[in-house]
């Protein structure tokens, strides 16, 4: 390990620097404005600068120059690729819409500190450290500073039982399942001495791929798999990597051993093949070391991969039970060798990383023809470090943690209660914008770095979804309370994502990302409507809405009833709206990854969910009132958010393109 | 020989101490009990050589949050009387599902780390071999050079998280605007019939 240097080009997080910089701005600003004698209403001039910060966030967001390549940053614990990168841009301009929309409701509600506009961004800071985190510590860390902020925020009202009970809830159910992703981590870090996601990769994807580490199924693992394939991906990349010094006869030689020879119907037979290969390219090491002394130029850290490859592929005697002891002592030369050539310069740590990552590709290969042997006597050596129920154990602590931080079926027990008895305005910001932002960790753990163990948490990720659609489907019919109704609904959704999210394909990340981008802007847009909408009420305080109080709101506000009406349809699953496509998008990857019964329950209880969303309409519509209560009239720049928010809804089903090519190509970068 | 007479000795303690937590009626005897804990816990990190983690341990837990437990516990006079109907009522449950969690991973663990792993497999810890790279230097100077130089973006958020908590607990508890009613007792008492009255 070196500690890098901190340069100022290496610091691609300067949105997140100038958030909490900001911050530290804002918490002068609103002191010494609320130390004034005479209590102004500060919490207008607090809103708009928060969106104004938020903005100018943003704004850093979009001119930041993206490395495709080389995302990670400060020694490799943050990771700047395209998806934190467009995750963050949407958590900023939603959170920017949350709060435009909510402070005429501050206003009334008399939330009166500047405090409440403080902890928004602290949390939103949190999400940002969240989606850009590449380890286990920053996403813990920045799973605390969004949660810590959540919970006093939905305690935030205190001369409210229902809010305090609310923020207790949540404060302890949150810090419990802080506390299982901690004793996750460490079980992590016990078995693997790692916690960096990358290294897990290397690790879990590169080295040890997929259900070998159960070990009884290792050679079941590779009769299924292409060995020819592998043999041709590493011949291919020998030959690209020397096409100057290997002459076109050698290239050929080498293309006609590979078609003329039924690979791997004989395995001594292949070893022996491999050691031609090496011979071929044994001439080539007698001209590498003056190549080395040369130096100098763009070639050469190619060139340094070949000469360990050159050497690692040429063994004196094909012995296989000496095989591995021969890879290992190869492999310590070769870090022995990175580190003199970081020394010396022509190396950088970059380098070393692929190379790397390159040695555990072969290793693998080779393992794959040691098993093709059946020649397991040797692999003993490998059988002590390979068991990995403790890593199990470790990675659903951490799945668990995470599904309670989402409020998904089994672990959303807290989530009705707090929904309902948090201030509303909270409740709309934290049903909506963190979801985003867990989801991408969760992509980022169990895709980007253990992909390779996908059987093993697939499976337990496929029960909850269906829990969490069941009880997200049944459990809101029950509702009478608006905002409950939507935690319920929220519940589902996350249920939906979920299946998405386990098919382990491109398509359904693809399909993962553009449901949450979607239940974003739909959720964004319920919520607003919600919560602009003020009764005309003798306490106007009370803000916790039944379901029967928007009985007159078509009578009262034609369009705003219309709004709701189409964007509930759109949360449904309608088709003119862009909810319509994204379910479809869902229920698709589950049949493709043969997820039938998965797909037939969640299409059942979709269905079943409809029926709440459609009673709403119904008691806006068609429900026979006598007296009622109207409502006050919307202003102008409200207005305008919500036509807005309410004409992409439509406009992403007419053009949906827009949705499925950003989300292809975060789908097709995260594997980099 | 000594090391290990002294682990298992510390051990001891900590698991008896940490059960009398748990067992013991009286809260400031139960407080007493999780300084003892810490203390065991503390002398265990000396012996494995983390001086400036056990330091810590003791400067933070038994100096800061076991000594506030206690001033708690010591004003709040809590009852003990209704403890012995829930332990009855929750005991056969809830030790039921701790043994199986407890069985399931002691399982795994004793399984997984019978040996040690890495003492002949190609995952030798190449990547976090600290002890190669700082263990020249005193643990405290080592924790500072990861602290400042490699974790510089952690310790920057945990500082962010530190501003959060102290903002959030004054928000939640401070008491300024006039809109909140307070009762203020002793103006109340001093209110006689003679006072109130503005002729």
């Amino acid at each position: 390990m070196t500690t890098e240097i901190l340069l100022f080009k290496n610091i691609n997080i300067l949105p997140e620097l100038f958030l909490g910089i900001s911050l530290v701005y804002f918490v002068l600003y609103g002191t010494f404005l609320s130390m004034n004698k005479n209590f102004p209403l500060i919490i207008n001039s607090c809103v708009f600068l928060g969106i104004l910060i938020l903005l100018m966030t943003s704004f850093l967001l979009v001119n930041d120059s993206l490395d495709v390549l080389e995302s990670t940053i400060l020694n490799n614990t943050i990771n700047n690729d395209f998806l934190s990168l467009t995750s963050k841009l949407i958590i900023s301009i939603t959170s920017s819409f949350c709060l435009l929309m909510m402070y005429t409701h501050l206003n009334h509600q008399k939330i009166n500190q500047f405090e409440y506009i403080l902890l928004f961004l602290f949390s939103i800071l949190g999400l940002f450290l969240l989606c850009s985190s590449n380890d286990l510590l920053t996403s813990y860390l920045a799973i605390e500073l969004q949660s810590l902020s959540f919970y006093v925020l939905a305690s935030f009202k205190k001369n409210s039982t229902f809010s305090v009970d609310a923020g207790i809830k949540y404060f302890i159910l949150g810090a419990f399942a802080s506390s299982l992703f901690l004793f996750g981590s460490s079980l992590i870090y016990g078995i693997t001495g790692t916690i960096n996601f990358s290294d897990f990769k290397d690790l879990f994807f590169w080295i040890f791929p997929g259900s070998i580490l159960g070990l009884s199924n290792l050679e079941q693992y590779y009769e299924n798999q292409d060995q020819d394939i592998l043999l041709f991906a590493l011949l291919e990349k020998f030959e690209n990597s020397q096409d100057k010094l290997l002459s076109q006869y050698d290239a050929d030689v080498l293309n006609y051993e590979i078609d003329n020879t039924v690979l791997y119907e004989n395995a001594v037979y292949n070893f022996e093949k491999i050691s031609i290969y090496a011979l071929i390219t044994s001439s080539i090491i007698d001209s590498m070391d003056s190549i080395l002394t040369v130096s100098s130029h763009e070639g050469e850290i190619s060139m340094i991969n070949r000469y360990h490859l050159v050497e690692w592929l040429f063994f004196d005697e094909i012995d296989e039970t000496c095989m591995f002891y021969h890879i290992y002592n190869n492999y310590y030369r070769l870090c022995d060798n990175t580190n003199e050539f970081i020394e010396k310069g022509i190396f950088d740590e970059k380098n070393k990383l692929e190379l790397t990552k390159w040695f555990f590709g072969s290793f693998a290969f080779l393992l794959a023809n040691c098993i093709k042997q059946n020649d397991f006597q040797d692999l003993h050596v490998l059988e002590s470090s390979l068991d990995t129920s403790l890593l199990q154990i470790g990675l659903t602590f951490i799945l668990i943690s995470l599904f309670f931080k989402l409020a998904i079926a089994p672990f959303h027990v807290w989530s009705p209660d707090v929904y309902e008895g948090s201030p509303t305005s909270s409740t709309f910001f934290f049903a909506i914008v963190p979801k985003l932002g867990l989801f991408v960790l969760l992509i980022r753990i169990f895709y980007s770095s253990f992909y390779g163990l996908i059987d093993n948490w697939r499976y337990l990720c496929v029960i909850v979804a269906i829990v969490s659609i069941l009880v997200g489907s049944f459990g809101g019919l029950e509702q009478r309370k608006l905002k409950t109704l939507l935690a319920y609904s929220s519940i589902s959704h996350m249920g939906y994502s979920l299946i998405a999210f386990n098919s382990g394909t491109f398509e359904g990340i693809q399909m993962l990302l553009s449901y949450l981008i979607v239940y974003v802007f739909s959720g964004l847009c319920i919520w607003s409507i919600f919560i602009i909408a003020r009764l005309k009420n003798n306490h106007s305080l009370k803000h916790n809405k039944d379901l029967t109080d928007i009985v007159l709101l078509n009578k009262t506000n034609k369009m705003l009833a219309l709004f709701f009406t189409i964007s509930l349809f759109s949360v449904a699953g309608f088709p003119p709206m862009i909810g319509f496509l994204v379910k479809v998008g869902i229920f698709l990857t589950a049949i493709e990854s043969s997820m039938y019964f998965l797909a037939l329950i969640s299409i059942l209880c979709s269905v079943v969910a409809t029926f709440y969303y459609i009673r709403i309409i119904k008691i806006m519509y068609f429900e026979k009132v006598i007296v009622g209560k109207l409502y006050y009239p919307i202003t102008s720049n409200k207005g305008m958010v919500i036509s807005l928010l309410f004409i992409s809804l439509i406009f992403l089903f007419i053009n949906p393109t827009l949705i499925i090519l950003i989300t292809h190509k975060l789908s097709l970068l995260l594997l980099i | 020989m000594i090391i290990n007479f002294l682990f298992y000795f510390f051990s001891f303690i900590l698991i008896l101490s940490s059960l009398m937590v748990i067992v013991v009626q009286n809260a400031v005897h139960s407080v007493l009990f999780l300084v003892l804990s810490f203390i065991s816990s503390a002398s265990l990190l000396f012996l494995l050589e983390c001086e400036f983690v056990a330091l810590l341990f003791i400067m933070i837990y038994v100096g800061a949050i076991a000594v506030l437990f206690l001033f708690v516990v010591m004003m709040l006079d809590v009852k003990t009387l209704t403890v012995k109907k829930d332990i009855l009522k929750y005991f056969p449950f809830g030790s039921f599902i701790g043994i199986i969690f407890l069985t399931e991973i002691f399982l795994v663990v004793s399984d997984t780390f019978k040996t040690n792993p890495y003492i002949d497999s190609s995952l030798f810890n190449y990547y976090t071999n600290w002890l190669d790279k700082v263990d020249s230097l005193t643990e405290l100077e080592s924790i500072g050079q990861l602290l400042y130089t490699h974790y510089v973006l952690q310790f920057l958020i945990a500082g962010n998280i530190l501003l959060l908590s102290v903002i959030g607990a004054v928000s939640l508890t401070i008491n300024t605007r006039h809109t909140t009613k307070k009762q203020i007792i002793f103006k109340q008492l001093s209110r006689t019939y003679k006072n109130v009255l503005i002729v």
